[in-house]
């Protein structure tokens, strides 16, 4: 895999990773039958998730379009 | 009932493998159709996991099984198996008078505005204590405070065992007392053998139902 040379779609391939290392938690914690599952999940999963979709946002409002 | 989580690994692995598309071909975003895909499986679907996710946990820390699963709690999961109908809890839990499922939960939380958040938080600080504290012994565990009647009332008023039975008829004053919690249901003599974990060596337990 390489990253974009577009801002964008390079903030959106980071976007993306870090949205599934926030899945691949929550998917493992769902498997774990322990009080600590639901910490992780929302501690890492859910912070990762929640970053992913920051910069998901984030990218969309940063990149400054030509005027036409 | 516990949730069901293949509904839920099935959308993290449509949802994940989606995001894969994007991260490798970033460059469908450029189109009006990947913009879209983009929006759906970078925020959308994203969310509707960590919701669904959320509400599986919740769900699944309302279990008998999640309660028991710290060891410090596995002398009162035994204390539900007492071949005893005064033992208070294994009576409600054995003829299923609470969800047998759901039985920790049913009695431990408190039927009021914020009863279940407050319950979350508190549990949270019980995996607090678990790993980085010091757990008490399970014979020195109690309650952060005394047992409310509105726990038991929350099911028993208007029953007809409750509202008629000869005991709690015998003094007309006592069934209003217990209605205000003025007099506890647990506390009073009247139904105190609740768990009492430090003399379950001693007691015969049920087998369970076969």
């Amino acid at each position: 895999m390489s990253f974009s040379g577009n801002p964008l779609e390079r903030r959106l391939q980071f976007s993306g990773i870090l949205l599934i290392l926030g899945l691949l938690v929550e998917a493992l914690c769902l498997f774990w039958n322990q009080p600590m599952a639901f910490v992780l999940f929302l501690g890492i999963g859910g912070l990762l998730q929640g970053l992913g979709i920051l910069l998901y946002l984030f990218s969309l409002v940063s990149i400054r379009q030509p005027h036409r | 009932m516990a949730p069901a989580v293949l509904p839920l690994v099935s959308l993290i692995a449509v949802t994940a493998a989606l995001i894969c598309v994007l991260v490798f071909r970033p460059g469908l975003t450029a189109s009006q159709g990947g913009k879209i895909l983009a929006f759906f499986v970078l925020f959308l679907l994203p969310l509707i996991c960590l919701g669904m996710g959320t509400d599986y946990h919740i769900g699944h820390s309302e279990q008998t099984s999640f309660c028991l699963s710290c060891h410090e709690m596995q002398p009162f999961g035994r204390s539900l198996m007492v071949d005893d109908p005064g033992h208070l809890a294994a009576a409600h839990y054995q003829n299923h008078r609470v969800p047998a499922e759901m039985a920790c939960y049913t009695c431990h939380t408190n039927y009021a505005m914020f009863g279940t958040l407050r319950a979350k938080l508190q549990g949270l600080h019980h995996v607090y204590v678990h790993y980085l504290g010091t757990p008490p012994a399970p014979s020195a565990i109690r309650l952060y405070e005394p047992f409310n009647n509105r726990e038991c009332l929350h099911c028993h008023l208007g029953a007809r065992s409750f509202e008629e039975g000869a005991t709690h008829n015998a003094d007309p004053a006592l069934l209003p007392a217990v209605k205000a919690s003025k007099l506890s249901c647990v506390s009073s003599g009247c139904h105190d053998t609740v768990h009492n974990v430090g003399t379950l060596d001693k007691e015969k337990l049920w087998k369970g139902a076969p």
